[in-house]
């Protein structure tokens, strides 16, 4: 394993049984991937593609039936790896009687941090997400964005080197949403590395470095997100200082050929609908890896 | 109070409790591998499942030695202040109000008041305590996995050791807070409940015989008291004007006469001897038969419940205790002999009087014997008599020991042959109990009944030597530890369960381990075909049982040989052997509590604590480590 990838599956799998280990679904199969240092990985999938599954094999709280997931060169299921990884779940699954300050200092309490060290972070991390003034009402108290907020803040207590966060932006106003995604782009630039899973395409879009999108616990696609992105039958030219007459007579050409300038180069298409016409591909042909080639 | 099992002394424990303790969980471990390794071979393969065993063993050791005290910590503070979020305190407060409207019906009057009081504070709080910890514990875990909190937490780096023992700690945190709380709140309430006096009037007093007043001075008097808490103690004073209440209802008061002219005035003193901790010296009992000749046991009367073994009155039968390390300074002035007699009678007799027996003293080096004292044998409860430190025989002998041959194809037999005494020994008028009947603090006591035709039922605790009491208010404590021993159990156990069931299945197989170890001796009965006393279980195993209730089968006859036979003791060995191995593995639930002790006025040995304090940590031990294995294999995200 390279020093620069943090994540490695092989061939992981899992299939979920019943009380008597009959076969009840198979979440993944064989998925390969490598996630590098710095990167802003993102998971994407429609309900049960296996992008949650996935995420909690990485943090070990699930088995593999088959396979491996190595973090940080460790296998999921040990411990240790946890001291350098944040977690920020679907829900902030927090104890509500505890307050925000109470919440950090108990998770930090679980890194063994000295009770200066737990008391920086916490006042950090709490005007990092804006809880100042609510810092300490028990979380029962709190609406669904600031238990996102905090929850956020739990997961960055022991400044790890990997964070997963699980969908995010769920429950964020605009105004948070663009503050997550910032806090993101932000420790992307800090070095860190980060694997998100969302059903915010844009949000994706808008972060993420690379991409995977599952679809039935199978791999359907890999790639940068400006790569897969892009209409490859397209040109699209963005040229400086073109004079008025290069304009006119590119005018010209196309008028000639019976159409109509509208901008030059290669149009993008929305992330929303690659998501989609993967799906529709994927329903039409079971099997079948809908597009390749396309990593960066 | 009947102590059925005896105390082994601390060290004799120390030799064999902790080696059983590793026998045990050393196969359990070893059981619980090769069990793992043959699921881990039926899913992976033989070869693979070699390395998948090697890896959760290797890691299991990492994670029990390598736990790190400040998160156990952070997880018992949380496990503490979830338990708090839990309004665990309403325990205490039904525990006041439980304790408010009993002392409307506890009836302070009662032939024992002590046992009263203190068996139900020690009952109310021992149900309120281990309700509380079941639900805590039990359900915590299931809890935590339900609303997916423990998601954040194992995905920090958390050890599910760590998980599993700071529960642990931390509903023992919560207990044992409630249980100091209560305790001390239940000894002011028993403190003031029995706490009372009486009056002793002039009037309610007669002089004793006609004896006339010296001018100025007083005659000795008896009388009785006041009526106070139900009850009335008979008064003496004598001529000094010293007195006393004499003993009714477990206690008695000190009197106080004070003369001002021909005014008398009395001034009688709070309760005595009522919250008491005896220290019973327990001595080692055998018997020897109406012809001297030495038995392990006496006569069977026909009880079913053979606890007590009876000896014949009217004859040489005795029952002997042998008393070792026995101190002078102990007993300084006499030995206070207690015991609670069982009286078997073939005719009436004097009901009243009581059944005569004596009481012979023998040293065991010499054979030196003398009667030291007769006395009236009270049934049914625990009579007093005392032997003082100069014994002035009736009757001095030597009582030699002789092995005599046994019947015919029998080991040989000890006799006790009589010999008279030499003449100076005869002739002596006192004998000091240390220096010519004991041989370095060891001397037998022998207890005869002297009614022909009737019998002495004894077992080994029901005569002791009482010396000095010990504080009641830290048998007090001690009877808490009890609780607190139970407390832990319920608590192992239900986040053992916690771990791999869900809470409600959780509580009930706790509740169900802990009743179950009640089952204990008759499980090891049931498994083994022979009782305790090496007496043979008839009936065989489960199948074999249901198969004689089916068809009307006396318990003590031969099954009919065939393949229905054959199949049932072949199922009934397998059921035997899993039977067997819950009662190695079940705690007798009920021998850590201590309640009878404290409530009798018995104190609990140092002995008594250590052993069972080790017990509960050997369970607690071996219980968080089996739930750290369900955690630790589990999913927790499933």
């Amino acid at each position: 394993m390279p020093n620069d990838v943090v994540i490695e599956t092989r061939n992981l799998t899992k299939v979920y049984r019943d009380f008597w280990g009959r076969q009840k679904v198979r979440a993944l199969k064989a998925l390969d991937l490598e996630i590098r240092r710095g990167e802003i990985f993102g998971l994407l999938g429609p309900n049960g593609s296996g992008k949650t599954t996935t995420i909690k094999l990485l943090l070990g709280l699930l088995f593999p039936t088959s396979g491996r997931a190595l973090v940080f060169g460790r296998d999921a299921t040990d411990v240790t790896k946890n001291e350098r990884i944040g977690y920020l779940p679907e829900e902030s699954y927090l104890y509500k009687f505890l307050s925000a300050e109470e919440t950090l200092d108990f998770y930090g309490r679980l890194f063994k941090m000295s009770r200066r060290l737990r008391r920086q972070r916490t006042a950090e991390l709490i005007e990092q997400v804006g809880l100042v003034r609510a810092k300490r009402r028990q979380l029962r108290e709190y609406s669904k964005g600031m238990t996102r907020r905090i929850g956020l803040a739990q997961a960055l207590i022991n400044d790890p080197e990997l964070i997963l966060l699980d969908e995010p932006t769920t429950g964020l106003d605009p105004l948070g949403t663009r503050d997550m995604k910032q806090m993101i782009l932000d420790l992307r630039d800090r070095g860190k590395t980060i694997v998100m899973c969302s059903h915010q395409l844009d949000d994706v879009q808008d972060v993420c470095d690379r991409i995977a999108i599952l679809y039935e616990g199978e791999l359907k696609e890999l790639g940068r997100v400006d790569s897969l992105l892009k209409v490859h039958d397209v040109t699209e030219i963005h040229a400086k200082k073109v004079s008025d007459e290069t304009q006119r007579q590119i005018k010209q050409l196309i008028e000639r050929d019976g159409g109509e300038l509208v901008s030059m180069g290669n149009p993008t298409i929305t992330l929303e609908r690659l998501f989609l016409d993967i799906i529709e591909e994927s329903e039409a042909h079971p099997g079948r890896r809908v597009r390749g080639g396309r990593e960066a | 109070m009947i102590v059925e099992t005896q105390q082994l002394p601390f060290l004799e424990w120390l030799q064999s409790g902790p080696l059983i303790w590793l026998k045990v969980v050393g196969t359990l471990a070893l059981a619980g591998l090769v069990l793992g390794y043959l699921v881990a071979a039926l899913r992976n393969g033989p070869v693979a499942a070699l390395g998948i065993t090697r890896r959760v063993l290797f890691s299991g050791v990492a994670d029990l030695v390598l736990i790190s005290p400040r998160r156990v910590w952070a997880l018992t503070r949380l496990a503490i202040q979830d338990s708090l979020r839990r309004r665990v305190v309403i325990v205490f407060v039904v525990f006041i109000v439980v304790l408010s409207f009993a002392a409307w019906f506890l009836d302070p009057g009662s032939e024992h008041p002590l046992r009263l009081y203190i068996s139900f504070v020690l009952t109310s709080t021992s149900y309120l305590v281990l309700l509380l910890v079941l639900f805590l514990s039990a359900l915590s875990l299931p809890n935590d996995l339900k609303a997916k909190t423990l998601h954040t937490i194992v995905t920090k780096p958390v050890r599910p050791s760590e998980i599993v023992l700071g529960r642990m700690l931390g509903f023992t945190v919560v207990g044992t807070l409630l249980l100091v709380v209560m305790g001390l709140v239940s000894y002011l309430f028993v403190n003031r409940g029995l706490a009372h006096t009486h009056e002793v009037v002039q009037a309610d007093l007669t002089p004793v015989g006609q004896a006339q007043a010296p001018s100025g001075g007083l005659v000795p008097m008896k009388g009785f008291s006041s009526k106070s808490h139900g009850h009335r103690h008979d008064v003496l004073v004598d001529a000094q004007g010293r007195g006393r209440l004499e003993m009714a209802q477990d206690h008695t008061h000190a009197l106080v006469c004070t003369t001002s002219g021909d005014e008398v005035a009395y001034e009688v003193g709070p309760p005595e001897g009522l919250l008491i901790a005896r220290v019973p010296v327990y001595g080692k009992l055998r018997f020897v038969d109406r012809e001297r000749v030495e038995k392990e046991k006496g006569i069977n009367v026909g009880d079913e419940w053979a606890y007590r073994s009876y000896i014949e009155g009217g004859s040489l039968a005795a029952a002997i205790w042998t008393f070792d390390d026995v101190r002078p300074e102990d007993f300084p002035e006499r030995l206070q002999i207690e015991m609670t007699l069982g009286v078997f009678r073939t005719t009436m007799g004097n009901i009243v009087e009581g059944l005569p027996g004596s009481f012979l003293i023998r040293n065991p080096k010499t054979g030196l014997t003398v009667e030291a004292r007769i006395f009236k044998a009270k049934e049914f409860t625990t009579d007093v008599q005392y032997v003082p430190r100069e014994i002035a025989p009736t009757n001095v002998y030597y009582l030699r020991r002789e092995t005599i041959a046994g019947k015919e194809g029998e080991e040989p037999q000890v006799k006790y042959v009589r010999e008279d005494a030499d003449a100076a020994t005869a002739d002596k008028a006192q004998f000091d109990l240390f220096e010519d009947l004991s041989d370095n603090g060891r001397f037998e006591v022998w207890l005869q009944c002297l009614a022909p035709m009737q019998y002495f039922g004894a077992a080994q605790a029901d005569l002791y030597l009482r010396a000095s009491d010990a504080s009641f208010a830290l048998n007090f404590v001690k009877g808490y530890f009890g609780i607190w021993m139970q407390m832990v159990l319920v608590i192992a156990f239900g986040v053992m369960f916690s771990t791999f069931l869900s809470g409600p299945v959780a509580m009930i197989a706790t509740v169900g381990a802990l009743l179950g170890g009640l089952f204990r001796p008759f499980m090891i009965a049931l498994a083994t075909g022979q009782t305790a006393e090496g007496k043979v279980f008839y009936g065989g195993g489960p199948v074999e049982s249901l198969i004689r209730i089916l068809t009307q089968q006396n318990v003590v006859t031969e099954m009919e040989a065939g393949l229905r036979t054959t199949v049932a003791q072949t199922v009934d060995g397998v059921l035997q052997f899993l039977i067997w191995v819950m009662a190695q593995v079940l705690p007798e639930f009920g021998q850590f509590g201590s309640a009878d002790y404290v409530a009798y006025g018995f104190n609990i040995s140092g002995a008594w604590v250590a052993e069972h304090g080790l017990s509960t940590l050997g369970f607690f031990v071996a219980l968080f480590v089996v739930g750290y294995f369900f955690l630790k294999t589990r999913e927790v995200a499933r």
